[in-house]
Parts: C-alpha cells; sequence; structure tokens
C-alpha cells in the first residue's frame, strides 16, 4: 500500500515556520495575491510580510506549523499552492479550520492534527511525521501524538487528492492523461 | 405540488434550562469528546438527518460514512463550477445524470457589471444545465436564500455546497454543509464522505431588545465561544428565544455558523418552519428532531434579553476583534452596506426603514441596500421600505452577492466601510486599503445616518 502512495510513510523535514492561533492563510500571499495561481508570481509574493527569505530557506520536505484553528476565515487556495510549490510537505497545527482542513485534504496536502505542537518546535527544528498516526517525532526523541485520521482520508492522502481517488472509483473512462 | 408530513417525534419540550438572566456561557452538559464511542443516550437532529442520508438506523459523532445529499447545491464561479463541469464530462465520463432535480445551480455573483467574462462564466453554466437537463436559478438572488423560496431547504433533508454559508438552511431544520471541492464528489457519486459531527446547543431565553438582532447575537457567540468554540460541529439552536425567532433572523444566525468553526447549523422545525416549508415544498419531507436526551459536547445559555449591538473590527469575526457598539462608536464611515446571505432579509431591511424614516444617510456617506432575494425586494417595495430607505438617500441594488464578495467594488482605498456582510478581511470589498466594519443592520443604518460608528438604540430605543 505504502509503495503506492502519493504521500511517503514518513514527512521528514524541518519546522519551515510556526504560525499562530487563528491563522488566516490568505496572509501567506497576501490579500492582494489571492487571485493568482502562476508560480512565479506565487513564489515573488509568499511569506514575504514574514519573512522575506523565506522562500529561498525552505527546504523540499519542510513542514509548517500552526496553532489553533489553522485556516480561520474564507480559505483560499493559491496561499497553500504557493507553499507546497516551494517544498512544504505537510502542515501540523494544533486544530484546523473545518473549510480549510477539507479543501486542503481534497489537494492531498497531508494536515495533522497535533495538540501540543506549537509549542513543542522552534524554526528549523528537525520533525518525523507519521502522517497515518498523527504521530511527531521531536528533536529530543520523544513523539507527540496527534489525532489519526479517518480511513477514507487516508485513502484520499495515498492518492495525492481526493480527485485521484474518485478518478479511481468513479471514472467511467480513463481520462485523457491520467495513465501512464 | 407535494404533500408534506409531520411524522415522527414532536419537538421536545427544552425549556426546562432557561437562562440564568445572563449572556454569560454555562455549560449544562458534560462535553462528550467527539470520535469516542457513545452506546447510549440520544441523538441530534443532525445525527438523525445524516443516519437517513446514510441509509443507516442510527449515527454517533466522530463516525466517518458516505452520506447522499438530498441537493447537491452551487452557484456559478470561475476556477470552481467551470472546472468541475468540464471535470464531470471530461474526466469522469458523465453524459448524464439520472437525478437532475439533485443538483441545484444558482447564477448570483458576478451579475452587476455586464461584461463579456461574466456572461461567459453564466453562458458555461447555462449549457452546462442544458446539457444534463439541469434547472439553472439565475438572477433570483441569493443562492442560500433562493434555495429556501424555491422549496429545496426542507425539515430533515440534508443539502451540500462548495460555499459554507449554506448552513442558513439550518433555519428550516435542513443540515446544509459547506464541504468546498469535495462537491465533486457527490456529483459523480452521488454521495460524500463526512465525519459525523458533535454539536453544541445554544438554548436561547427572551426576545431581542429593540436596535438589536441576529447579527449582534452571533458575533456575541463568536466572542464568547471562539473563532473555533465549535469546531467540526453543528450548532444547535433551542429553547423560547429560538422558537420566538423569525424565519429570516435563523437563516442569518444559521448562516454565520463558520465562524466559531461549525460546519453548520440548526433549528428543531417548529410550527413556523413548518408552515413555511409546507407552502413552498417541491418534494415530500419529515422533519426530525433531536431527542430529549440527546448528547451534546456543550450546551449554553443567553439570554437575548441582555444583548448589545455588537461591532467587528476589520480583520475577521474573531473574539479579539468584536467589540460593543459603544466602543467602536465615533469611528468616521464614507460607505454602508446593508445586504448578503446573513442580512438583507425582510427584517433587516425593516430594521434599516426603522432607523432611517424621516432621517437622512449624512453627506459623504453612500449606503447600499442589496435585498438577498427578488422576493424580499418585491416585498420591501410592497411595504413602502424601499422607499424610505430611498427617501433617506440609499441606493438599492438588484439582489446579489456582489457588494459581499467585492465584484462590485464598493469601496476605495482609505475608506471605512460598515457593513453587514459575511466577511470583513481586507480587500473583500473591492480594495486592500480599506477597512470593513461589521454590525447589524440596525447598527449599519444608525452609521450612515451619523456619518460615523453609531449605537442604533439611540434611535430606535
Amino acid at each position: 500500500m505504502s509503495t503506492a502512495s502519493a504521500v511517503p510513510d514518513v514527512l521528514r523535514g524541518r519546522v519551515a515556520w510556526i504560525f499562530g492561533d487563528d491563522f488566516d492563510v490568505d496572509l501567506i500571499i497576501g490579500v492582494e495575491n489571492i487571485k493568482y495561481y502562476d508560480p512565479d508570481k506565487l513564489r515573488a509574493v509568499c511569506m514575504r510580510a514574514f519573512d522575506p527569505e523565506f522562500a529561498d530557506r525552505v527546504e523540499p520536505g519542510d513542514v509548517v506549523v500552526g496553532g489553533r484553528n489553522f485556516g480561520y476565515g474564507h480559505p483560499h487556495y493559491p496561499p497553500l499552492v504557493a507553499l507546497r510549490n516551494l517544498g512544504i510537505s505537510a502542515v501540523l497545527a494544533e486544530s484546523f479550520s473545518p473549510g480549510f482542513w477539507r479543501g486542503e485534504t481534497y489537494n492531498g496536502m497531508p494536515l495533522v492534527t497535533v495538540p501540543g505542537i506549537a509549542a513543542a518546535v522552534r524554526r528549523f527544528d528537525p520533525v518525523e511525521v507519521d502522517w497515518r498516526r498523527a504521530s511527531v517525532r521531536l528533536p529530543d526523541g520523544t513523539e507527540l501524538a496527534g489525532d489519526p485520521p479517518s480511513d477514507r482520508t487516508v485513502k484520499v492522502l495515498e492518492a495525492g487528492g481526493s480527485l485521484n481517488l474518485l478518478l479511481r472509483e468513479h471514472a467511467r473512462r480513463a481520462p485523457a492523461g491520467a495513465e501512464g | 405540488m407535494s404533500s408534506t408530513s409531520t411524522g415522527g417525534a414532536a419537538p421536545p419540550d427544552t425549556s426546562d434550562t432557561s437562562g440564568d438572566g445572563t449572556i454569560v456561557d454555562k455549560v449544562l452538559a458534560p462535553a462528550a469528546t467527539p470520535g469516542t464511542t457513545r452506546p447510549s443516550g440520544g441523538r441530534t437532529i443532525t445525527e438523525k438527518i445524516l443516519a437517513r442520508a446514510g441509509g443507516l438506523d442510527d449515527v454517533r459523532a466522530g463516525q466517518n460514512h458516505p452520506f447522499r445529499p438530498d441537493h447537491m447545491v452551487a452557484y456559478d464561479f470561475p476556477g470552481y463550477t467551470d472546472l468541475m463541469f468540464k471535470q464531470m464530462h471530461d474526466d469522469f465520463g458523465i453524459t448524464e445524470v439520472d437525478d437532475p432535480e439533485r443538483y441545484l445551480v444558482f447564477i448570483d455573483h458576478m451579475l452587476s457589471n455586464g461584461d463579456g467574462r461574466e456572461q461567459e462564466v453564466h453562458d458555461v453554466t447555462r449549457r452546462w444545465g442544458d446539457f444534463y437537463g439541469i434547472e439553472v436559478h439565475e438572477g433570483r438572488g441569493i443562492g442560500h436564500q433562493v434555495a429556501a423560496e424555491l422549496g429545496y431547504a426542507l425539515p430533515g433533508k440534508f443539502l451540500i455546497h462548495f460555499d459554507g454559508h449554506i448552513s442558513g438552511l439550518g433555519a428550516f431544520g435542513a443540515l446544509g454543509w459547506g464541504v468546498r471541492r469535495d462537491l465533486l464528489e457527490a456529483w459523480v457519486s452521488g454521495q460524500i464522505f463526512l465525519d459525523v459531527p458533535a454539536s453544541t446547543r445554544f438554548h436561547l431565553t427572551g426576545t431581542f431588545a429593540p436596535g438589536v438582532d441576529n447579527r449582534d447575537l452571533v458575533h456575541e457567540i463568536i466572542a464568547r465561544v471562539g473563532a473555533d468554540g465549535c469546531a467540526h460541529q453543528v450548532m444547535e439552536f433551542t429553547g423560547p428565544g429560538a422558537e420566538a425567532m423569525s424565519i429570516g433572523r435563523r437563516q442569518g444566525l444559521c448562516g454565520m455558523a463558520m465562524f466559531t468553526g461549525a460546519v453548520s447549523a440548526i433549528f428543531a422545525p417548529d410550527d413556523l418552519a413548518l408552515d413555511y416549508a409546507r407552502r413552498v415544498a417541491r418534494t415530500e419531507f419529515e422533519p426530525l428532531y433531536s431527542d430529549p436526551d440527546a448528547v451534546y459536547a456543550a450546551t449554553h445559555a443567553i439570554d437575548l434579553d441582555e444583548l448589545r449591538p455588537r461591532v467587528v473590527l476589520p480583520g475577521s469575526a474573531r473574539a479579539a476583534n468584536t467589540l460593543g457598539v459603544d466602543e467602536a462608536a465615533g469611528t468616521p464611515i464614507t460607505k454602508a452596506f446593508i445586504g448578503s446571505c446573513a442580512s438583507g432579509r425582510i427584517e433587516d431591511i425593516r430594521a434599516a426603514a426603522e432607523v432611517l424614516r424621516g432621517r437622512r444617510v449624512a453627506p459623504g456617506v453612500q449606503l447600499n441596500v442589496v435585498p438577498t432575494s427578488q422576493v424580499i425586494h418585491r416585498q420591501a417595495e410592497e411595504e413602502g421600505l424601499l422607499d424610505v430607505l430611498r427617501d433617506a438617500g440609499a441606493d438599492i441594488a438588484i439582489s446579489s452577492c456582489d457588494f459581499c464578495f467585492g465584484y462590485a467594488k464598493p469601496l476605495q482605498d482609505g475608506e471605512n466601510c460598515i457593513s453587514t456582510g459575511v466577511l470583513n478581511i481586507s480587500g473583500r470589498m473591492g480594495s486592500t486599503g480599506a477597512d470593513i466594519y461589521m454590525g447589524s443592520a440596525y447598527t449599519v443604518a444608525a452609521s450612515a445616518v451619523a456619518g460615523h460608528i453609531a449605537d442604533p438604540r439611540e434611535v430606535v430605543a
């Protein structure tokens, strides 16, 4: 099962940023940019308000950490597209706003609910995330255990998002370009 | 056109837990942890609706299961529906649908500029509707309201939308759930996997004082329980204060559920809701009610008599931004807006007329009023309310979402607006350099007259 998964069994990366409670993801790229999907545009504005050098410092596999209710508001998709383009592989948060959680799970981004995570890590700490168990191994070797996703959510993430899973389950004919 | 049933249990008497005269939250029931097994105890209306939609005898909070929505609702919007239309046809090979009545599509955004771009978006939607035999409801007003007027939001029904403000249909004892792009899952498979939510009960007593309404209540609740106080749950409104509330006020209240983190909100369908539903119903329906011993994550008692007008500072509706109107009074404004799926109903227009009758909008202030639907627009006209508003200097616009979500670009850099829209983040109404305050229609109208944020109780009390 794991070999076919779009998400590795264990995610290894650094904590690229730690956001606060009730964080509105639109702020990641600035509300004036929430309608853009162009990668160059998004790279140029991503995290500028927090760390102008973020795009150069982030590494593939890094994660971001949030506080309670991450994604509050009307969460648009481009902010997480921008983070994903930079290599962010997961969001670990104390809790997620339902709309954000559903929208980004659809997109295949592992969102791991881990109470205590925001206070337990500092920026650039290396972490290991077993997203199916919602377990995070911290630099000192201790583990924080969160709320594991449902079996359905696991399937969505393994497929690389809801659309891919639905195509496997419900496509009545081979979609152009989906195979091979 | 349809028969209705009032079968099933009668509404339980919930009057035994009346408030204590304050609006301080009071936990009346032990918290249940969502996701844990609950072998005993009654079921909430939400659990019962989902059990029915899931073809199950019983469900409990925390259970993940596929549920079949009675209606799958959307408004056309670029990047959403146009993409989903294409996916449905091209990627999933769906060339016909068995049950077009389950697909409900509104054209309620992008109606006010009349340019080629918006016509292009709407043409895609019209062609899609024609292709599948799906009725597209165009220009009747904001879909979350029109769905009720057209008889889709019936007691016991389960409706989904990609937009979370579908929760407003909870006013009728229906469960409306915003599922974002997972709407596609239901479009192509007929069902959607969901986690059954726990519920938090808000037991309401009393009635709104003059100059206070459901907007003040929802902002009070957000301030009290926090922006995630009902996270992943359903807000359930009970008690004599809930039963005394008009349908329009219930819709506005339920429509703002997402700002407590809730996935929806709901009232028990009482005689008021049932009368409305029987009048408009397109299909049969059977109301459902929470059991008297239903298990809630928490219960809060709120005395509506104690509420005061609330104003939300620019940024978001979170607790730290929510003030009493006296704390924000005096803030100068240049724009005022009454409308949206939360606050453009007949009650809101009556409130504005109550404030504006015999008064004038202050020089330098523009007040835009958008009745939520054409039906409401007509009613407001017939009641003479729009004449009152026009005489006061207000502008009345066609029923759409365009002011609230910013397409009509009502704000310019440097402006302050007081709004009954659903959201006040930067850029929401057309300019990232403008500030949006939120309040009730009473507060917006009083502020428009004063030229600055003002307490409506000084006018209507």
